[in-house]
């Protein structure tokens, strides 16, 4: 990029502008606009129902009322907030590690029906969610698939639950098997925070949205296994073949090779990931609608239950502004931490 | 360079991923196509959608191509082309409301109206009263209705309606908001109690009666339960639109009668809510997904619950889904008093088209709600109609459905205000939590008290 047009003809440049004008006139049409739209519509009282011309500017009133302003709005906001960033930790490292492991599977060059298993390990990845969604609904009902493969696998130790109406937190429950609950606990566990206790914070996913958690680890997998085996295959085999003079065997060569050959592609699995997991919808949508007991609202379904449910586009969109912010933050600091570098 | 590339593109992805969702619709919502609607553009505009239209909608080309041609009718007058807007429900009442429609058509050459029957009904509505281009009819749940009325997109229907007092009093005041009549009702549905004729023989139990109180219910429900075997008496779901029917039999309400002080704390309330949450905590009751099911009338239907509290919805369901269930209706047990819901949807006029038009579109609404058109509407014994009169007519035709049109003698409207929305979510999820113990009775109400207290001084 940075080499530029520099000694290029005039002539190329103008055909590249007109190469490109399609593209930049859909981008502009309908991303540009739409996201200053979205800008200026959260700082109005837009009910999304009466023609935008009418809605008010009421200045940063949408952002005080969901970080600030003590009611329903923010409890659910931080919720939301609470139940991605849950929902974010759960799934991100779990299919990137996975993804990375499937990948490295069927990029033996030993393994026999390779391309079976590429075929089905994608295959979750480019089928309907929306089918995908309802079909777990099933295999999640008391008397499912899943309660019966545990209970066999548990040899009947394992007690059925109804998975998708199970509002307890995870780490709820196994502070509780350790005889601390709220209303025992220490004191600081009822002191609220942002609107919500910090007994609340500490819930962990719920159990409704830990089911919706696996499934989304089950789905987005495939996608993040194809993007490992491209980089795989990009590296170089005389590096592995310089290894293997050196007498490395398998793990090292993993630990000391591959991964640090695939730091670039980490990263960006991992951004996928964290941009695709703050922003999960269509399975809260057709699963639970935020249920049970809120524990499966997320940020994604709030600007869609705000903007379209409770006609407070406005606020909607200033929910998505914040959205778009903390992603981005989160994506920075990420890549602090990964780095997006080959190292080696 | 690849680090600059890599900050482009999640910067590109961010942007992109987190904006799609408001994108798609602030494109819908571009200002400025305001009003100034035409026959030809408005038949257009109902072409456009036929992708996500059912496909019932097919008729609709044909008088695409007469608009097309609408200069050269003119001067035989002008044909004034209306567009219906709906949501699809059985196969069999579509293309009964599509008879309802072309018999309207036949009867008139002024007039012209196109059915459409759209999914994602509410999002669909709200982006074209918002884009300007609104339907010239449309359905509104008695629940949506206030927030719909104080966005300006209905024109009230005081005055213009044929004979309003021949609908149910709860109907009318179901689309009354501030004083003022909104729209005629189109059909209704009320709660009632389900229960399976075999279970309760099999327990040797009489068949539950018009006459029966909570305590019968009650004793009822324990004797049914099973937990051992996974059925239970009745089937409850943690939903603020069955609990309700509890409060208003209790003698309590959701606020006072002009909506100024909400009112979810009296005893009242706590009794119902004690009852509704004692029936779970006590294993009388379980709710529907505890039951295998994805609604009550599932886990009625599959015989996992002895009774349902459920409108007459669940007939043409059963019916459909578990033919050989041997059931009975009858209306809800009383508290204090007897109550139950009604749950109706009707037909607004938008406030946003011109006059003529607005005209032409009462005149449809007059005949889809009047005698005529409500009698051929409700013939199927699906819908039961909103007006007295035909009342015993119909009911000599479906006598098996009485209890639930007899609800609407003693039946409440499910409306309330604008921004209600919260106070139901609360109400939900504090059942829900109270169903398996993590929250008082009490709590529930209080919570959905300073809810309701925040939504109404907003």
């Amino acid at each position: 990029m940075a080499t530029g047009i520099k000694g290029q003809d005039r002539e190329d440049a103008v055909a590249g502008w007109l190469f490109m004008t399609p593209a930049l006139i859909i981008f502009t049409l309908f991303l540009v606009i739409p996201i200053l739209f979205a800008v200026y519509y959260s700082f109005t009282d837009w009910n999304g129902i009466s023609p935008p011309s009418e809605a008010n500017v009421i200045g940063t009133d949408n952002y005080e009322e969901v970080l600030v302003g003590g009611g329903i709005r923010q409890s659910d906001f931080f919720k939301a907030l609470k139940n991605t960033t849950y929902f974010a930790l759960g799934v991100v490292p779990v299919q990137t590690i996975l993804a990375l492991l499937l990948a490295v599977v069927v990029n033996q060059r030993l393994l026999r029906f390779k391309d079976f298993f590429r075929t089905a390990f994608y295959f979750p990845s480019i089928t309907s969610s929306v089918a995908i969604s309802l079909i777990f609904l099933f295999l999640y009902q008391r008397s499912g698939l899943i309660n019966n493969l545990l209970e066999t696998v548990t040899f009947g130790a394992w007690e059925p639950i109804a998975w998708m109406t199970d509002a307890r937190g995870l780490i709820h429950i196994i502070l509780e098997k350790l005889g601390i609950t709220l209303r025992e606990g220490p004191e600081f566990l009822r002191s609220e925070l942002l609107g919500l206790t910090v007994w609340d914070w500490l819930s962990g996913p719920s159990v409704a949205l830990t089911a919706i958690m696996i499934m989304n680890i089950w789905t987005t997998i495939g996608t993040m296994m194809i993007i490992f085996l491209a980089a795989l295959q990009d590296i170089p085999s005389s590096i592995y073949e310089a290894a293997a003079v050196d007498g490395a065997t398998a793990w090292p060569t993993f630990r000391r090779i591959t991964v640090p050959m695939l730091r670039p592609t980490i990263f960006f699995v991992v951004t996928l990931g964290l941009i695709g997991t703050y922003q999960v919808f269509d399975q809260i949508y057709v699963m639970s609608s935020g249920g049970p007991a809120k524990t499966t609202l997320t940020m994604a379904f709030m600007v869609y239950r705000n903007g379209f449910r409770n006609s407070e586009m406005g606020l909607g969109a200033a929910i998505a502004i914040l959205l778009f912010i903390i992603i981005f933050i989160l994506t920075l600091i990420q890549r602090r931490i990964t780095g997006s570098e080959a190292a080696y | 360079m690849s680090r600059k590339w890599f900050t482009l593109l999640s910067i590109l992805l961010v942007l992109s991923l987190v904006l799609v969702a408001c994108g798609g619709n602030d494109n819908v919502n571009e200002p400025g196509n305001t009003a100034d609607v035409n026959l030809g553009e408005e038949v257009e505009e109902a072409v456009e959608e036929e992708p996500v239209v059912e496909p019932t909608e097919a008729p609709a080309e044909e008088p695409a191509e007469e608009a097309t041609e609408a200069p050269a009718e003119e001067p035989a007058g002008d044909v004034v082309a209306l567009n219906l807007m709906g949501w699809s429900s059985s196969d069999a009442e579509n293309t009964r409301l599509q008879q309802v429609v072309d018999d309207f058509n036949a009867s008139r050459d002024d007039i012209e109206v196109t059915l459409n029957f759209v999914p994602d009904y509410d999002t669909t509505l709200q982006t074209r009263l918002a884009g300007g281009q609104p339907p010239d009819v449309f359905y509104i749940d008695s629940f949506r209705l206030p927030d719909l009325v104080e966005a300006g997109a209905v024109e009230p229907a005081e005055g213009r309606i044929d004979d309003p007092d021949d609908f149910y009093e709860s109907l009318r005041a179901a689309f009354t908001y501030d004083g003022t009549f909104y729209c005629p009702p189109k059909d209704f549905s009320t709660l009632a109690l389900e229960y399976n004729v075999d279970m309760f023989d099999a327990a040797g139990l009489d068949y539950p009666t018009e006459d029966w109180t909570w305590e019968d219910l009650e004793a009822a429900a324990a004797e049914l339960s099973n937990p051992d075997e996974g059925v239970y008496g009745m089937v409850l779901s943690a939903d603020m639109a069955r609990w309700i029917a509890f409060l208003y039999q209790a003698g309590g309400a959701v606020a006072n009668e002009d909506f100024t002080e909400m009112q979810l704390t009296s005893e009242e309330a706590l009794a119902a809510t004690e009852f509704y949450v004692g029936l779970v905590e006590q294993g009388y009751a379980q709710q529907p997904s505890e039951l295998d099911s994805g609604w009550a009338g599932e886990a009625f239907g599959k015989g996992r619950a002895a009774m349902a509290m459920e409108g007459n919805w669940i007939i043409p369901f059963l019916a459909d889904q578990y033919p050989d269930v041997n059931y009975g209706v009858v209306q809800l047990p009383a508290g204090e008093q007897e109550a139950t819901m009604a749950f109706t949807v009707c037909y607004a006029v938008a406030a946003d088209i011109p006059d003529d038009r607005k005209e032409a579109a009462f005149e449809v609404v007059n005949y889809l709600t009047g005698s005529e058109g409500m009698k051929a509407w409700t013939d199927l014994g699906l819908a039961m109609p909103t007006r007295q009169s035909l009342r015993d007519q119909w009911l000599e035709q479906f006598p098996d459905l009485q209890p639930f049109l007899d609800g609407a003698e003693h039946a409440y409207p499910w409306q309330f205000i604008p921004g209600f929305q919260d106070v139901l979510d609360t109400v939900n999820n504090g059942l829900q939590e109270a169903f398996v113990g993590s929250m008082l009775p009490d709590q529930v109400l209080e919570q959905a008290q300073e809810v309701g207290e925040e939504v109404l001084n907003r």
